[in-house]
């Protein structure tokens, strides 16, 4: 089951630079969480991302992709949500996913009040949306920067092929 | 011989004239070949014309005549009704407007309607709030509405006469296709096999808006309306009850999709209507074996022939048998008469989502001819011709690559290498024409729970253009083929930048017509399919293109309005997959080329 949230590793974006300046391009262990993160937060090295991140594209990909278009992009249904992350502040996103929003007759979003799943990520969704807008992550599925993490994604990958 | 049948009816007596003229009405009407009175042009679903003054020879005169704009956005899909009043008759996305208009008065509003929604049905249609239009019969249209509403207006007035209720969008339950007129019948099926609905088809009387029958695509046979002992599969019995039932996990079937909710087609001589049953439910398909292993998930992916009289279901035949891609089987089935091995059958061809093209008989439902169409289509090896079922690839298989796997490369992708969009064929040719989808798929099943009126859909996909032999076609995402039902073969295809969305067009003019997602009406060489003419509407088509004449004028007329489910996700472009992780170069994106908005174009020749 994915319907529990997963454990954030959050590591406010400040320290990347610190992190690079010491070298550690390819951190083998998990970054450790820092008090004070921020909805939106969020830490990309060599282009891997925090789990929550990741927790952020699986998220999009699972329950907002069908309209929204894939990798936050915007589709002819419904806008990119890259940029409403830009415009609004971490409350106004996810008062918008929790209560819905009718914008005119015909162009509805739909309340995520009932989905577990979904509530417990709008935090990872809106960071994986501020990497996306600040171009620090690309298309398609990021890897994570927790090592174990990434091999199994790359065994699985191996395996599929 | 249809004189012929209406003499014949007419001296049975007036009994039985009322419950058969519906029908008659139809039949009389799409045997002129100047109306366009049924949204694939006759029953048998051909979407073939025999008009011919628009032709190779005079193909380049063609011009539009005049525009309308429909003042919805949404994918606009479906087309134009002429049922020789001098009228179009056209509908919109949600809201479901339906307008008359005057033909002769370019375009002038006759009458509008426009019913009343509840904009909650909006979210639970999964790939925009498309409708695929209007039918007709005996001076009544009939459109259902997105929120499960079966309406029947007065083509004279536009006055409402009656509706019915055909589901619950509360529950996930919505329609997007357009309804049948069969006999004193007008038939329907539903969508949201992303919502764990559970499909049917439901016929109701075109006077009073009873409802008829109806017939389940899952759950006990007495549901299903078929019995193991006299219909068939395969061209013998079932044999075997209930298996609508004992193919699922416990209860399972209650949420089994199998939503029929593309074209029906009919043949007025077996009497019997045609249709396919979309995807069984959740994506996931480990959440649909029964004791770990594969289970058919009957009669999910299915082409159902039934009486329209009684539901009754004379032959099935299940395409994919327990799903792992969402090849939704709606596909049309165009109903053709074949030579095969020097012996006349009664054909019925798909071009399918799967990327298979069959050809079964469609007196028994047997299995002829199962060849691929797209090239790269890797799901499955070949069909198995004795048991009619896929020989699947494990490699390509979500199932046995696990869930939370992400299975990769898969072609074609779920939106099929065919969609909804309508083929034609060509009596004179012989050969079917369809726009296609060359785009493939990563596939990642995950665990969902079912919560009514929330998306079950338990997998994750993205998508990427199908590979190319040829550097020049590096991320094409469609083509427009001609298609040998009989031999299995592709006859000649052209390559377009995007998937092809719209149905297709064969004329007596030694032309087929399709829509290109940028916008493009295009005529072409039915024997080529090089390109002979081409006309830019104001947004991308996803709608078919038919033809009618009035007073000596051969029309086309056609639907823009990009959207569908190629509208989201071809809008901002797919990823190219050999540029690996976080790329931020994409194939084409549909964004750059064409925006939404409803219009209508008429053609013709300036001169005729």
């Amino acid at each position: 089951m994915a319907l529990n949230k997963m454990p954030r590793h959050p590591l406010v974006i400040g320290a990347i630079g610190v992190v690079l300046f010491l070298g550690m391009t390819s951190v083998s262990a998990a970054p450790a969480p820092k008090e004070g993160s921020e909805p939106g937060d969020y830490t990309v090295i060599d282009g891997k991302v925090d789990q929550g991140t990741y927790d952020g594209y699986i998220a999009y990909t699972r329950s907002c992709m069908a309209c929204h278009g894939p990798d936050g992009l915007g589709s002819s249904f419904a806008p990119s949500l890259i940029k409403r992350a830009q415009q609004r502040s971490f409350d106004e996103f996810a008062r918008v996913i929790a209560g819905g929003l009718q914008i005119q007759p015909g162009k509805v979003m739909p309340s995520f009040a009932g989905d577990s799943y979904v509530l417990s990520n709008i935090e990872n969704i809106y960071s994986y949306m501020q990497a996306r807008g600040a171009e620090e992550v690309g298309r398609g599925r990021p890897k994570v920067i927790e090592q174990a993490k990434a091999d199994k994604t790359a065994e699985n990958n191996k395996e599929s092929k | 011989m249809l004189k012929e049948m209406k003499y014949v009816i007419a001296t049975i007596g007036l009994l039985a004239a009322t419950t058969l003229q519906a029908n008659e009405n139809q039949l009389e009407l799409q045997n002129n070949p100047e109306l366009w009175a049924t949204q694939l042009g006759n029953y048998q679903g051909n979407r073939y014309s025999k008009l011919d003054q628009i032709n190779r020879d005079t193909i380049n005169d063609l011009r539009p005549l005049w525009q309308f704009s429909t003042g919805v956005l949404r994918g606009h899909e479906g087309g134009p009704l002429y049922v020789g009043d001098g009228r179009l008759y056209i509908h919109t996305p949600f809201p479901n407007k339906v307008f008359a208009l005057d033909l002769e008065d370019q375009g002038r509003i006759v009458w509008t309607y426009e019913p009343d929604q509840d904009p909650r049905v909006i979210p639970v249609m999964c790939c925009d709030t498309v409708n695929r239009g209007l039918a007709y019969a005996d001076g009544r249209l009939f459109l259902g509405l997105a929120n499960n509403t079966l309406v029947a207006l007065d083509s004279e007035s536009g006055e409402l006469l009656w509706e019915a209720s055909n589901g619950d969008h509360t529950k996930g339950e919505s329609n997007t296709m357009s309804p049948l007129v069969v006999h004193d019948k007008v038939v329907m099926g539903i969508s949201g096999g992303e919502f764990g609905v559970r499909g049917h088809m439901t016929a109701y009387n075109v006077e009073s808006g009873e409802r008829v029958w109806r017939g389940y695509s899952n759950g006990p046979d007495s549901d299903v309306l078929l019995d193991p002992q006299k219909t068939l599969m395969m061209g013998e019995p079932i044999g075997e009850a209930d298996l609508g039932v004992s193919t699922w996990p416990e209860g399972e079937w209650k949420r089994g999709g199998g939503a029929p909710w593309g074209w029906v087609t009919y043949d007025p001589e077996l009497d019997l209507i045609y249709y396919g049953s979309g995807n069984p439910g959740s994506w996931n398909p480990e959440q649909r074996t029964v004791d770990g292993e594969p289970a058919d998930n009957k009669w999910a992916i299915t082409v159902f022939a039934r009486d329209p009289n009684t539901g009754e279901v004379k032959w099935v035949y299940q395409k994919v048998p327990f799903d792992e891609w969402d090849y939704d089987g709606v596909n049309e089935n165009q109903l053709i008469d074949v030579e095969i091995d020097g012996k006349q059958r009664k054909g019925l061809a798909i071009i399918d989502r799967t990327g298979f093209g069959f050809l079964l008989d469609r007196e028994t439902g047997e299995l002829l001819v199962a060849e691929k169409f797209a090239p790269e289509t890797n799901w499955a090896s070949h069909y198995d011709m004795d048991t009619g079922r896929p020989v699947v690839n494990e490699e390509f298989s979500t199932f046995r690559q696990g869930v939370n796997v992400n299975t990769t490369d898969i072609c074609p992708t779920a939106m099929g290498a065919k969609n909804m969009q309508p083929s034609a064929y060509s009596p004179e040719t012989g050969l079917l024409y369809a726009g296609i989808n060359r785009i493939c798929m990563n596939y990642e099943p995950y665990e969902t729970e079912y919560v009514a009126g929330q998306p079950y859909v338990g997998a994750t996909l993205t998508m990427m253009p199908a590979p190319v032999q040829d550097e020049d076609n590096k991320g094409r995402m469609g083509s427009f083929i001609a298609w040998d039902p009989v031999k299995g073969e592709v006859v000649w295809e052209t390559n377009e930048r995007f998937a092809v969305w719209s149905g297709a067009l064969a004329t007596a003019g030694g032309l087929a017509f399709y829509g290109t997602l940028e916008g493009h009406v295009k005529a072409v060489n039915i024997d080529t399919g090089e390109e002979m003419w081409s006309f830019k509407t104001p947004s991308g088509i996803i709608g078919n293109i038919n033809t009618f004449q009035h007073q000596g004028k051969q029309y086309l007329g056609v639907l823009s309005g990009v959207g569908g489910w190629a509208g989201i996700g071809l809008a901002a472009g797919l990823e190219d997959p050999e540029e690996g992780l976080g790329a931020v170069s994409a194939f084409a994106a549909l964004e750059d080329y064409t925006e939404l908005g409803g219009v209508l174009t008429v053609f013709a020749l300036p001169d005729a």
